[in-house]
């Protein structure tokens, strides 16, 4: 009890003492936070928008010739021999036709005088959900276009490669301010602690001289960088919410971001984020106390 | 090596030598008994103020042995160091005291690391500054006191857990005779309930008619003949007739 008292009162008394700093300290943690967690918010909304779409992903190959039913066997266990797909429809010349025309609708005379047979055999592969990324996809592709027949491979390259290049480039966006994060907070609140120290020299020499512990010296560091991780986290994902639901009253509607149906973390997410940033705070005090407190 | 456990502190062949080549003490040797109030007197720069300084482990020896409270200081593990530390109370020459801080802060300090009840904190803290005539200064801040009083709450800071071992450099060096009487008057109620002193000092006038051991040291030596101190440990004395180095 008596030790929770003192403990709290010179945490208290170091907060004061270098109010100029802990401040500057807690902005530079909150901003590293808030920028962190803002790519990753895109990123994550990105990737399950990405997910959605994925869903309706289908290779088709076009084919020179109608496949017989005993070939039919044969494709599919070599398409199946590369990857577990969820679905594969052999579509006939004919059947291609009458797709067209079905799709056409009132419009379908403009094939009148068209031969039923001019549209190419194809294969739709729909494949597992698994296959996401776009170096998987385009080998499968490349795959594809080396069975018997096959006279092309067509997946929505263009889009699709745009938009894995464009995940991928958010992945390093996202990780390159993990990293200003993770340097923000470690060296930031250890240059506060160390300050501290610094600031505190002649006390906390006297303190040892009174045969204080370690753990009334220490306590209170920690305390403090603990503090800077959980207030520097919570102003920066307050702020990103707010951005979030600022963003979301202006600009949302059915063209931008409800195509995307943009959503903000989840609890446990936001719980991660917070306790990491904790984490590391707490790493950066500790790394401080290691190097310059010698009790 | 056992120590009596009549002994609070013992110092064999002690000897302390600063940059480049200045011998504050040479080849010393002293036992304090428990409850003893041992004077320590001599002019500046006799080594004084570096025995006690050994003590309390402010400064390390280069030679020799010294044991407090039945704890080799040379062998010493951080935690006893800690808990030792928290019974020797010790007045700075130069007072330590955090300019910044009010007078009560900084004599409450020496039993905050105690973790101890802060009522009784305040109580005790309240006794002794009444005592030593600076209850009205209780929340102004240290650097704002005359060196008189910066003094007497540095003592009262060293009294404040009541140590077993109470160690004084120059006590009185700043105070009028009122205030010297009162700070006197603490160190034998201290006594009297079992705290040992050591006090070093030049101020004879504090020590004339004592009945208490006066010990003089000159140029790092004891002035006193060793053989005629009947406190002087055996041990010290035969390693001192023998002249090996310890």
């Amino acid at each position: 009890m008596h030790y929770s008292i003192y403990i709290l009162k010179q945490t208290a008394r170091n907060l004061r003492q270098t109010w100029g700093t802990q401040t500057m300290t807690l902005l530079t943690v909150s901003l590293s936070v808030l920028i962190f967690a803002f790519f990753f918010l895109i990123h994550t909304n990105i990737l399950s928008a990405g997910a959605r779409l994925g869903d309706e992903l289908r290779l088709i190959i076009y084919l020179d010739d109608e496949v017989v039913p005993e070939m039919q066997a044969q494709l599919k266990k070599r398409i199946n021999d590369f990857t577990e797909v969820e679905k594969i429809i052999f579509i006939s010349r004919q059947e291609a036709y009458d797709q067209l025309a079905e799709n056409l609708g009132r419009d379908r005379d403009v094939l009148a005088d068209m031969d039923p047979s001019f549209l190419p055999p194809s294969i739709e592969i729909y494949p597992k959900k698994d296959l996401k990324t776009l170096t998987s996809i385009q080998s499968f592709s490349s795959y594809l276009a080396t069975l018997p027949g096959a006279q092309k491979v067509q997946y929505g390259q263009v889009w699709v490669e745009k938009f894995g290049y464009f995940t991928n480039l958010l992945r390093i966006v996202v990780m390159l301010s993990a990293g200003l994060l993770v340097l923000s907070t470690v060296f930031m609140v250890s240059y506060t602690i160390r300050l501290t120290l610094f600031t505190r020299h002649e006390e906390l020499e006297l303190l040892r001289l009174l045969g204080a512990t370690n753990a009334y010296i220490q306590t209170p560091l920690l305390i403090e960088g603990f503090l800077q991780g959980l207030l520097g986290s919570s102003l920066g994902m307050l702020a990103l919410y707010l951005l979030f639901a600022w963003i979301k009253r202006h600009f949302s509607g059915p063209d931008f971001l409800g195509a995307f149906n943009f959503t903000f973390f989840p609890p446990t997410a936001t719980l991660a984020i917070l306790m990491v940033s904790i984490m590391l705070c707490s790493l950066g005090s500790l790394v401080s106390i290691r190097k310059f407190l010698r009790v | 090596m056992t120590l009596n456990s009549q002994t609070m502190v013992e110092l064999v062949k002690v000897t302390k030598i600063y940059p480049p080549d200045i011998m504050a003490l040479v080849d010393v040797s002293l036992v304090v008994k428990k409850g003893e109030m041992l004077f320590l007197t001599g002019v500046s720069g006799a080594g004084k103020s570096t025995l006690l300084k050994l003590v309390c482990m402010l400064e390390t020896p280069d030679k020799g042995f010294i044991e407090v409270a039945g704890h080799d200081l040379h062998r010493i593990k951080p935690a006893a160091l800690q808990k030792l530390r928290q019974q020797i109370g010790v007045a700075y020459q130069d007072f330590k005291l955090l300019p910044n801080q009010s007078v009560f802060q900084n004599v409450a300090m020496a039993m905050e690391v105690g973790y101890q009840n802060p009522k009784a904190i305040r109580n005790r803290v309240a006794f002794l500054l009444d005592q030593l005539g600076i209850a009205n200064k209780r929340n102004i801040a240290a650097g704002h006191l005359s060196r008189g009083e910066q003094q007497r709450v540095a003592f009262a800071r060293a009294a404040a857990n009541s140590p077993a071992l109470l160690l004084a450099d120059e006590p009185t060096g700043n105070l009028d005779p009122g205030a010297t009487r009162m700070v006197l008057n603490l160190m034998e109620q201290l006594n009297a309930t079992g705290t040992t002193l050591i006090i070093a000092t030049h101020d004879e006038s504090i020590h004339r008619n004592t009945s208490q051991r006066v010990l003089n040291l000159e140029q790092g030596h004891f002035f006193s003949a060793e053989d005629d101190d009947p406190d002087i440990h055996p041990l010290a004395r035969e390693i001192a007739s023998a002249a090996t180095p310890l």
